[in-house]
């Protein structure tokens, strides 16, 4: 019998999609010229042998398949869309609609910079930047306050955006921007020498690794400027195919990129994702959450969707958060509803990216938490999600709390407040600091005596003197009798401190910077250089410990001088504070996974 | 467990979802005499003829161990086969007697699977996922044509070769490989692909920057391979190239890596890139027809011509047109248009051939452009 082939196929496919047995629609024996008896084992042989010879045969026969030519229309929303005001309708591109590239007021630009998401912050930081490079408005009063607040704000999210912005700025800011940047310049050249070094086999040292904290960050921070060595060296390490970096400094160096925003790193990323579990995959998701690329988001909801150890997929919500697709909303509102303590930091943290005004209570009952970090990270996810009905509980918190971090923080969280209070045209919140917080402590005892004054300002420029002639035992003598003649004097001992900093006697130093926190505390914090010298002297000695293996000890340290006010310091050490306390955090609760 | 009625024999999988008893044979039927002898096995109301545990149908026939274990193999495969047949492509992915053939296929298999066979686990469950009949029907047809390859009592050299590709190479056969000395080659794109577990294999694609030819490097989890990023060059003093499923897979033996890939390497790979789609898609249906369960065609192709107005469009200088995949990797594809819209122009591209409705398409990897930059998607 003659069989019309193409029909005959068509009927084969059929009982191939829907299963030979208990077809009704047709019997492939039939078609096939088999017996009706025929086994099955040997039907399903021929119909797949006659199906697959059609398929390959017609393969490239026809022009264009409509199939084939439909372009990708699906997506990924890109803003948060679930805020109706103005903020939440504010899109970070294009020049249509509520665009922050449409923003002329300079101080609606700086509401956005100091209460919009990321992204935001972002976009506003770029526009500011084009509005100053108008020569013609340099001296109206609003672009001499938004150099202003450039030059102070500390935020570490934006920090290679702040850095690129202030070399363009007159003065002070601009000089010590550029001063970093040629820093900054030099530190690329000579890892990339070691780089090639390490490729051609000369050294068996990975550059990036023997990098101390605060350098690495100053280095990575500007990732998007290092040439493609350097960036294919990291995607190496990120990948594991540099053959000798292990896990944990795998772990260590994606949770540094952490506000890298270079596509060039994407492919890594994802490759991560894909690939690794635990810890690697909720760093790497981190760093894709801030990532404008269409590369991120699939990657991350794939992710999501078949992962299900919890502490990747709090990290995969909050990354999805920032690309504005809420689905892990609901798992990061239950882990801060059955306070799961494993969980608490980075669901807070997530929180930032998918909360909305309904979780203001569920976040701010975390302020008054035993653990600082986590009331710090509490104020941090409040400035976020910026509801009004905050505050209260903010300064309840700003006046029970006795940790200079914390209040930090929830200073910036109220001022974050009040800027998105402002932006969505209600009564902005105006905060009196005078009713705000501790008053300084009346000082007890009585006030030196003018020979002790004098004296122990003697001692001190003689320590100073010894210095300059190097002569550190004799200054460091000098600078304690200094000390000891006068109560609740805390020079000498910065300068006890600063000296071995100089000398990169961490060890010794911090004995220095405690005693004149204890008598001075606040000298330092509002000091910017006081305050990196002290940072740095923390971060160091935390290093050295931890290469001695000694992780409590480190932890304790970094945990130490994240409770003051470190605003003041440069991005990239708090930065890498922070990173490292993370790191030590999770290797105390035993969460870095093996990655097999 | 296999259960014969009236001289048919089936295997009938009992499984527990969701606190109720699931039965179902390999004839699909959940009500069928073969199903209700099970039930009456298991309730203990019928007795087994035998003693001995329940399993698949044994040859009485002396076999040697070697020819048992080929034997085991191909059943295992027929049953496979047999099992998605009967169920339908469409319903295979859920279906407990397919389950069922996939861990007999496993548990037949050599220890560890070989990467050819755990490939083909990978592919096939990811087909039957997205249920693509005509993905399932090559990679069955490939399985057919091993099971042919493993019961030939004296294997012709191409059912030898067939194996091989499949499982490796047998004990007392000697592997067919090319040597290769002095070559540079460029990594272009690595993916991590699902073998028998999900990211169980790392596959890199080397491009020889002389003659253009692809060969894949792949990797186990926890296993080793030549060293470096991607993108890198590649100054192979010596490989292994295995005869095989294109891309030949390759053995970097010695080799020293340069993790930046000069502008000219660049300018090379597009000078050597294939600037005739017609001879993509003959050597894709050449490839496919060699191997149609384990050949992966990767091309790195130089369009004469791209349209960008809305739908991405490449032509060769013939006319003939490459389309792009949007079923796999969404996330390049959407970076990829994004790359266009910003007004790169691409000089070469690099990806994986599939086809949709009997077009064939390329999966973007990687793309280069005319002043030497390069883009892994």
């Amino acid at each position: 019998m003659a069989h019309n082939l193409d029909t005959d196929v068509d009927t084969l496919e059929l009982c191939l999609r829907e299963g030979i047995a208990g077809n009704e629609y047709a019997d492939p024996r039939e078609t096939l010229g088999c017996a009706p008896d025929t086994d099955d084992a040997e039907v399903a042989r021929a119909l797949v042998r006659i199906v697959a010879a059609h398929d390959l045969a017609q393969l490239g026969m026809q022009s264009v398949h409509p199939e084939a030519a439909r372009h990708p229309s699906v997506r990924p929303p890109t803003e948060v869309t679930a805020d109706p005001s103005f903020l939440g309708r504010l899109s970070t591109t294009g020049d249509e609609g509520l665009s922050v590239e449409r923003i002329e007021d300079v101080q609606t630009l700086l509401a956005v910079l100091r209460a919009g998401s990321r992204r935001q912050r972002r976009a506003a930081l770029g526009r500011l930047g084009e509005r100053l490079a108008d020569r013609r408005l340099l001296h109206s009063d609003d672009v001499r306050k938004a150099i202003q607040v450039i030059s102070r704000l500390r935020d570490v999210e934006l920090g290679y955006e702040l850095a690129q912005l202030r070399v363009e700025l007159p003065g002070t800011p601009g000089r010590a921007a550029r001063q970093e940047r040629e820093q900054w310049k030099r530190l690329a050249q000579r890892t990339e020498v070691e780089i090639r070094a390490f490729w051609d086999g000369q050294s068996s040292v990975d550059a990036i690794r023997a990098l101390p904290g605060d350098q690495r960050a100053l280095l990575l921070v500007r990732v998007s400027e290092l040439s493609d060595l350097v960036v294919h060296h990291i995607t190496a390490i990120i990948e594991g195919s540099d053959g000798c970096v292990r896990l944990e400094s795998r772990i260590g160096l994606i949770t540094s990129l952490r506000y890298a925003r270079d596509p060039r790193l994407v492919p890594a990323l994802v490759a991560v994702l894909e690939a690794e579990r635990g810890e690697l995959v909720a760093s790497a998701a981190r760093v894709l959450g801030g990532m404008d690329d269409a590369r991120a988001q699939p990657a991350l909801a794939e992710r999501f969707e078949r992962s299900f150890v919890a502490e990747e997929r709090i990290a995969l919500a909050g990354a999805l958060g920032m690309h504005g697709d809420l689905r892990g909303l609901g798992e990061v509102r239950s882990s801060l509803e059955e306070d799961q303590p494993k969980l608490l930091l980075q669901a807070l943290e997530a929180m930032e990216n998918l909360g909305s005004p309904e979780s203001t209570d569920l976040v701010t009952k975390f302020l008054d938490h035993s653990d600082a970090s986590i009331a710090i990270q509490a104020a941090r996810t409040c400035a976020r999600i910026g509801d009004g009905r905050a505050l209260d509980e903010l300064t309840d918190g700003y006046n029970a709390t006795a940790v200079p971090a914390l209040r930090a923080a929830i200073e910036d969280a109220l001022s974050a407040i009040a800027a998105r209070m402002e932006l969505r045209g209600e009564e902005a919140a105006t905060i009196d600091w005078s009713e705000v917080g501790n008053k300084p402590a009346p000082r007890k005892g009585p006030r030196d005596s003018l020979p002790a004054i004098s004296l122990g300002w003697r001692d001190y420029f003689m320590g100073r003197l010894w210095l300059l002639l190097g002569r550190v035992t004799w200054a460091i003598a000098r600078f304690e009798s200094a000390a000891t003649r006068r109560d609740d004097w805390a020079v000498p001992l910065i300068g006890i401190g600063m000296a071995f900093t100089r000398r990169e006697q961490y060890a010794l130093a911090l004995p220095a910077f405690r005693r004149a926190i204890e008598v001075d505390r606040l000298r330092i914090e509002r000091n910017p250089i006081l305050v990196r010298a002290m940072a740095k002297a923390f971060l160091h000695r935390a290093e050295q410990v931890e290469r001695e293996g000694r992780d409590d000890v480190a932890r304790g340290l970094v945990g130490e001088v994240l409770t003051l006010d470190l605003r003041r310091a440069p991005g990239t050490v708090r930065f890498e504070l922070k990173r490292k306390h993370d790191v030590l955090r999770r290797g105390e609760q035993g969460d870095v996974h093996s990655a097999a | 467990m296999d259960i014969e009625v009236e001289g048919r024999v089936e295997m009938v999988t009992l499984s527990l979802r969701d606190g109720e008893l699931q039965c179902v044979s390999s004839d699909a039927r959940n009500d069928g005499p073969h199903v209700h002898a099970a039930l009456q096995f298991v309730a203990g109301m019928e007795t087994r003829e035998d003693s001995s545990p329940p399993g698949a149908v044994v040859s009485t026939a002396p076999q040697s161990v070697e020819q048992s274990a080929a034997s085991e193999l191909a059943d295992a495969l027929d049953d496979l086969l047999t099992a998605i047949t009967r169920i339908g492509v469409g319903k295979a992915q859920h279906a407990p007697s397919v389950d069922a053939a996939l861990e007999r296929l496993i548990g037949a298999a050599p220890k560890p699977t070989p990467s050819g066979l755990g490939r083909f686990i990978g592919r096939l469950q990811q087909a039957m996922r997205s249920a693509e009949l005509r993905r399932v029907v090559r990679l069955l047809e490939g399985a057919s044509q091993l099971a042919d390859a493993l019961r030939a009592g004296t294997p012709s050299p191409q059912a030898e070769l067939r194996i091989a590709e499949w499982l490796g190479t047998r004990p007392g056969t000697r592997p067919e490989v090319e040597l290769l000395y002095d070559r540079t080659m460029i990594e272009v794109a690595r993916e991590w692909l699902p073998g028998t577990e999900r990211a169980s294999l790392e596959r890199r694609y080397l491009v020889d920057a002389q003659s253009g030819v692809v060969y894949r490097e792949d990797r186990l989890r926890n296993a080793t391979a030549s060293l470096g990023p991607c993108p890198r060059q590649l100054q192979v003093g010596l490989a292994e190239v295995e005869a095989g499923p294109g891309p030949r897979r390759i053995r970097v033996l010695q080799y020293e890596v340069e993790p930046h890939v000069p502008a000219e390497s660049w300018d090379c790979l597009r000078q050597v890139a294939s600037q005739s789609f017609a001879e993509v898609t003959e050597s894709y249906r050449a490839t496919l027809r060699a191997s149609p369960s384990l050949a992966e065609p990767f091309a790195l192709v130089a369009p004469f011509r791209v349209e960008r107005n809305g739908v991405f469009k490449a032509f060769d200088a013939e006319g003939h047109q490459l389309m792009l995949d949007r079923s796999e990797r969404r996330g390049a594809v959407l970076a990829f248009y994004d790359l266009l819209a910003q007004g790169m122009e691409p000089s070469w591209l690099a990806g994986r051939l599939t086809d949709a409705g009997t077009t064939v398409c390329l999966t973007p990897f990687a793309i280069g452009t005319f002043d030497g930059k390069y883009t892994r998607l």
